[in-house]
Parts: C-alpha cells; structure tokens; sequence
C-alpha cells in the first residue's frame, strides 16, 4: 500500500519537470508554491472526511499519472460532431493543449473578451484563486499547483453577448493515465450578460484525470447562464470545482449534466454577497454500470433579500452509485432569504445505491426555505396506462425515465440549448428493462 | 366480439370473481352494475391485461382470439380500449406526443403507415371538438394538473382518436358534475356504432341516463346474478343493491 506523501510527490515533482504557464511571473509562482506547500500538507481527501464519505479516491491514487501529452490530431469536422452547440465561440482543449485552429475565436462581439488560460494570466492576476480554498480542498492545491490550460472569458459592464461561449475539453485518450488540471475563469462585470457552456468528452476508455476548478465572479446586476456537460470516458476520473461569488443583483444560472467518468465529483459553491443576487443550481445525472457520481453543492446566504432554487436529479441503473450532498446555510443577517433544495431519484435497477442528503443550516430567523429528496422506480401505475394505450413495455419505460429526467432541462431558458441538450441526454438514457 | 366464459380471477391469493360469463356484440352497449368490492374494476383491469391478476378458470375470447394470452399493449392495438377510472398524470409526456404514440401503435398493426405531422393534427383537431377541449391540452403533460372532468374528457379524445372495437369505461362518471357528466356522455354517444361495442361500468344509474345501454348487469360478489334491460338499473336505483344481495341469497336458499 503506498503512503500519502508517496501518492502526493508522483503529482507534485512533475511541477518542476514540465511547462507550466507563467514561470517568468513572480505572483503566479507565489501562489503555485503555497499550493504545493498546502497539498504536501493536506493531500488527497480520505473516506474519513466527512464531505468524502461515500467516494473514495482510492483506486486514482494507486494510477502513475502522466503530464506529457503524446499529440493526438483531431480534425476539424470530428470537433463540429463533438460540440454541443455550432453557432458558438468556442475556445477547444485537445488533452489538456489549446488548440487555436479548432477553436473559433474570430469576429468576437465588442465587450468580449475570452481567450486560453494560459495567454490570459496577466489580465486574471487580480481575480484567480480568490472564488475558492485550497486550505479547504487539497484537489483545488492540486489544481492551482498544476493549472495549465482552461478559459478565461471576460464581459464588459452592460454587454449582453448574443451567441454562447462553449469550452470545449477533449480527451482523446492518446496518452495513458493522462492528468490535465484545467482553471477556468468567468468574469461578468455590471450589467454584463453571457452564456458560458463547459464540455468535457472523452473519446476513448483510455484512463484519464481531469482536475478542473471554474471561478465565476459577477458584478452588478451581471446575468450568467452557465452549463455543464460532462461526457468523459467510461475509465475517465472527472473532478470538478466550481465557484462563485455574486454582487448585487446579480443572477447565476448554471445546470450540471453528468452523463460520463467511471468517477466524477463535483464541488459547486454559489455565494451571495450581494442583496437581491439569486442562483439556480440545477444538476442531472445519469449512470449505468460501475459508474459513480458525487455532487457536493452549497450555496451561501449571506446578505438579506437573496433567492437560490436547487433542483437535482438522478437516474440510476446497472450497479451504479450516485452521491448528493446540497448545502443551503442562510447566515444570521440574511434575512428574508428565499430557498429551495431537491433531490430527485430513479432507481432502475436492484443494484443502483443513491446516498442523499439535503442540508439547510439557517441562523436568520424570518426566511422561507424547503427542501427534501425522494428515491424511486418507475410507476407502474403511469407504466400501465402507457401500455394500455399501445405502447410496448420498453418505450413505455424509457419514455417515463425520459419524462423524470426531463424536468431538470424544463428550468433552462434558451429552447436552442435545451434542446441540443435534450438529444444528448436521450441517447445516453439505458433503455428500460423488464 | 367479447366473449367471457367462467372467467376466475384473484389477486393475492384471494378470489375476487368467481365465474363470470358475459357475451358482448358488435354494435352494443353493455352496463355492469354493482356495489362496492362486487368486482368491477378487477373485471375491467382483468381485461385490459393489467399484471397482478391471477386468471385461475375460465376464457375470454376477443374477435376469435384468446385474449388472455395477450400483454396489455398486444390488446391495445387489437382495438380494446380502458378508459381509466382514475387517469394516471404523467409530467414530463406530452398529451400530444401520447396521442401520437397510441395512434401510431394502432395504426402500425393494422399494417397502416404513420400519419405525416399535418394529418395527425388535423385530425386531433377534428376528435377534440367531440369533448369540447382547448388546443393547449395537447401540449400539457398527459393530464398533467388537469381537472376531474378534464381528465376524463382526455379520456374520450383518446378513445375517439384510436376508434377501438371494444371500449370499456370504467366509472367513467364518478368525480364529474353534471356539465362535465353531459360532455363526456356526448362524446361517448357519438362513438356508438354498429361496429364498436361499449362496456360501462359504473356504481350509479345516473349515467345511464345519459348512455343508454342495451343490457344492464348487475354484479355481486364477483358474479353476474342479474341480467336485464335498462330497466333493471331503475329497479336498481329504487331498491338499492341490498335488494339484489337479498334476492340471491334467497334464491340460493
């Protein structure tokens, strides 16, 4: 059995052996160096930790992970197919490397800015690393000790941006273990508008580590709409934080879709600073097989006259295992915040497990907030008068995991998104079985 | 059309029709009557093929075949139709595209192709002005916050869009007002053919008077014991089921 600081020095030597951005940039070098010191110090999350109970990293931790990319070309019209969306900038990663002939950049509308991580770090020095904790969360010192590529998009005060912003992460699985510690950063200033969609495919089983941390910062009366959607591969590790902070009047939309990964975790943390600030903390899972999701989310009342709806939900098959852990804390002087949290579940197989836990911590005392979470099967009650009106047994079925899943993308605005949403998500729904 | 013959049926283990013999043909209405646990919806959900009835006797022959032997989607498209005592809600189907669906599956076995988007529309359309129902309907969920009466009005635009041969409507008036009671009636009425038979089963009279049926049924203690015209079910109405249970208890002594 190897030992923590064995596991922690395979990820941190490799940060004096390859080329990490920023090296002639003396703040930058700062901070990478008080990542190292902390993870050296904190290393990789254990069962024992209470936020990391039910997933454990055990089986990443004994994988030698490599940071040299062997190239893997991919051509043009293989990235249209992979895109979600194609009337979008679109800034693409192939492996962890910015490819600028795949990604398209040009005729960006006046107040946007948006570009590669590593061509950005001058612009972003005064924001980085300022939305999350590495004291809190050894992965995210991971990620800032080795954080190379990503995307940095920035909208000028009263700008709406017309056409979605979609980052683009492909793996091709061409080089073994390979690990990418990917930082994004999204930047709205007052009265700014976008819609930023983070994508992540693998296209191969080949072992993979993505480590990715997203900070989001919204000014005034700034409007995001945010989408996730994770297609890694079936022998893919995904670990994802994302986090932002938001003044007043702002408005943060953002939906997690998780399709992929033999292991995925995402930390989602929303903080209202702001009065009159609200988030929407959407999420969908859906696994089969060995497949193994963990959702950490928490939202942060801390000032009065906040709002934040949460709605997740979950469809389990073959033996797989989902995890959901929702945190709303309404601190004392957050009065009249407005809260809900739900965690929905279908379960189509006896051998799925779903571990849920929906938590409110309220210190102020004149707030509305609810929350709950359910666990399912389909209903043979709605099974029935499918088939009753024709339809055979296995459409009825995945016609009614359909319609479960479906809520979740009801709540986005855009019926262009939600649809090319809705395609993705109907062909990785299991069809039912007797 | 429908022919059941000492049909036995129980549900965890305990027997809730003990012989039932009833010829149904073309072109006629039939009421079946009874109290409350006589065993109508089992008889009902028995013949629309829904699971957890175990059949221990007895056949049910539909237009020469063994329905018996038939899931409940293989019975749909055969052109047996159940209106549902309580329509289930279903969030997340649209009314439209379970329409679609159903008329699709009808049309596929009867060696039919689909009807073009245009087609169907126009057509649905047609079949909505039967129950008076609003084009938004379409769009919701499958009865989706609808009320009582709005569900069972879907109920009738479904039967009417798949024009089965056979329609069962199972308390089709419990939970309506009278308006609503009128609508729904109007709609059956104007499915009545030569062709279709109708099956009602109902607790009350009242909707007798609105579909009037050919013969009338009474059923007690998962047997038919009586059969008549619809007078019998003013019979019925005037001396209670008591009277029934009393008149075979006493036949029977």
């Amino acid at each position: 059995m190897k030992q923590l600081t064995e596991l922690t020095t395979s990820f941190t030597s490799v940060a004096d052996s390859i080329d990490l951005p920023g090296q002639d940039l003396s703040w930058i070098q700062e901070i990478r160096q008080q990542a190292l010191a902390q993870f050296n110090q904190s290393g990789f999350p254990s069962k024992k930790v209470e936020d990391w109970k039910y997933t454990s990293l055990w089986e990443l931790t004994q994988l030698q992970f490599s940071h040299l990319v062997e190239p893997v070309e991919v051509s043009e019209q293989h990235c249209e197919q992979l895109a979600l969306l194609e009337d979008a900038y679109r800034v693409v990663i192939v492996d962890g490397v910015f490819s600028a002939d795949l990604s398209k950049l040009t005729s960006l509308q006046e107040g946007l800015t948006v570009g590669p991580f590593s061509q950005s770090l001058e612009r972003i020095q005064q924001q980085l690393g300022k939305q999350v904790s590495i004291e809190k969360e050894g992965l995210t010192a991971l990620n800032t000790l080795l954080m190379k590529e990503g995307v940095m998009v920035h909208i000028a005060e009263d700008k709406i941006i017309d056409k979605p912003i979609e980052l683009l992460v492909i793996n091709t699985g061409g080089t073994d273990n390979l690990a990418t510690h990917l930082r994004n950063m999204i930047v709205l200033d007052d009265n700014a508008e976008a819609t930023v969609i983070e994508h992540y495919v693998g296209l191969t089983d080949t072992s993979c580590l993505t480590n990715v941390v997203s900070e989001v910062i919204l000014a005034e009366k700034a409007e995001l709409f945010h989408y996730k959607l994770q297609q890694e591969s079936d022998n893919a590790f995904h670990i994802a934080t994302l986090a932002a902070k938001q003044a007043t009047g702002s408005q943060w939309h953002t939906n997690n879709i998780n399709l992929g990964a033999k292991l995925a975790r995402n930390d989602i943390h929303s903080q209202l600073f702001g009065e009159q600030s609200h988030t929407t903390m959407d999420g969908l899972y859906i696994l089969d097989n060995e497949q193994h999701i963990d959702n950490h989310t928490r939202i942060d009342h801390f000032v009065p006259n906040t709002t934040s709806n949460e709605l997740y939900k979950g469809v389990l098959n073959g033996s797989s295992h989902a995890v959901f852990n929702g945190k709303v804390m309404v601190h004392k002087d957050a009065q009249k915040t407005d809260s809900n949290q739900y965690n929905h579940n279908l379960l189509l197989s006896r051998n799925c497990e779903i571990d849920t836990k929906p938590e409110m911590e309220i210190y102020a005392d004149d707030v509305k907030c609810g929350h709950g979470s359910t666990v399912g099967q389909i209903d043979m009650d709605q099974l029935f008068f499918l088939r009753a009106r024709g339809l055979d047994e296995v459409t009825a079925r995945s016609l009614l995991t359909h319609a479960f899943a479906v809520e979740v993308l009801e709540r986005i605005p855009s019926e262009h998104i939600r649809k090319a949403l809705s395609n993705v998500i109907e062909q990785r729904l299991p069809r039912g079985k007797k | 059309m429908l022919e059941i013959k000492n049909l036995y049926a129980s549900v965890d283990g305990k027997e809730i029709l003990k012989g039932i013999n009833l010829t149904v043909n073309a072109g006629e209405v039939h009421a079946i009557m009874g109290p409350n646990g006589a065993g109508k919806s089992t008889l009902s959900n028995v013949l629309a093929g829904r699971d957890g009835y175990e059949i221990t006797q007895g056949e049910v022959i539909f237009k020469d075949e063994d329905l018996l032997d038939l899931e409940a989607e293989e019975r749909a498209r055969r052109g047996i139709f159940l209106a549902f005592q309580y329509p289930v809600e279903i969030p997340g189907v649209s009314n439209i595209y379970l329409l679609k669906a159903a008329l699709n599956a009808v049309r596929e076995h009867q060696g039919l192709d689909e009807l073009d988007a245009m087609d169907f529309l126009a057509l649905v359309r047609e079949k909505m002005q039967l129950v008076h129902m609003n084009e938004e309907f379409l769009y919701r969920g499958v009865n989706e916050g609808f009320s009582g009466g709005e569900k069972k009005r879907n109920e009738i635009l479904q039967m009417a869009l798949l024009e089965p041969a056979l329609a069962i409507l199972d308390e089709t008036d419990s939970g309506l007002d009278i308006d609503a009671l009128r609508t729904v009636s109007e709609g059956v009425n104007a499915l009545r053919s030569q062709e279709r038979s109708i099956v009602m089963i109902t607790h009350y009279q009242r909707l007798l008077d609105y579909i009037q049926p050919d013969f009338v049924h009474v059923l007690s203690d998962g047997r038919i014991v009586k059969s008549g015209d619809k007078e019998l079910a003013k019979e019925l109405e005037d001396k209670g089921y008591s009277w029934v249970k009393e008149h075979v208890e006493g036949s029977a002594a």
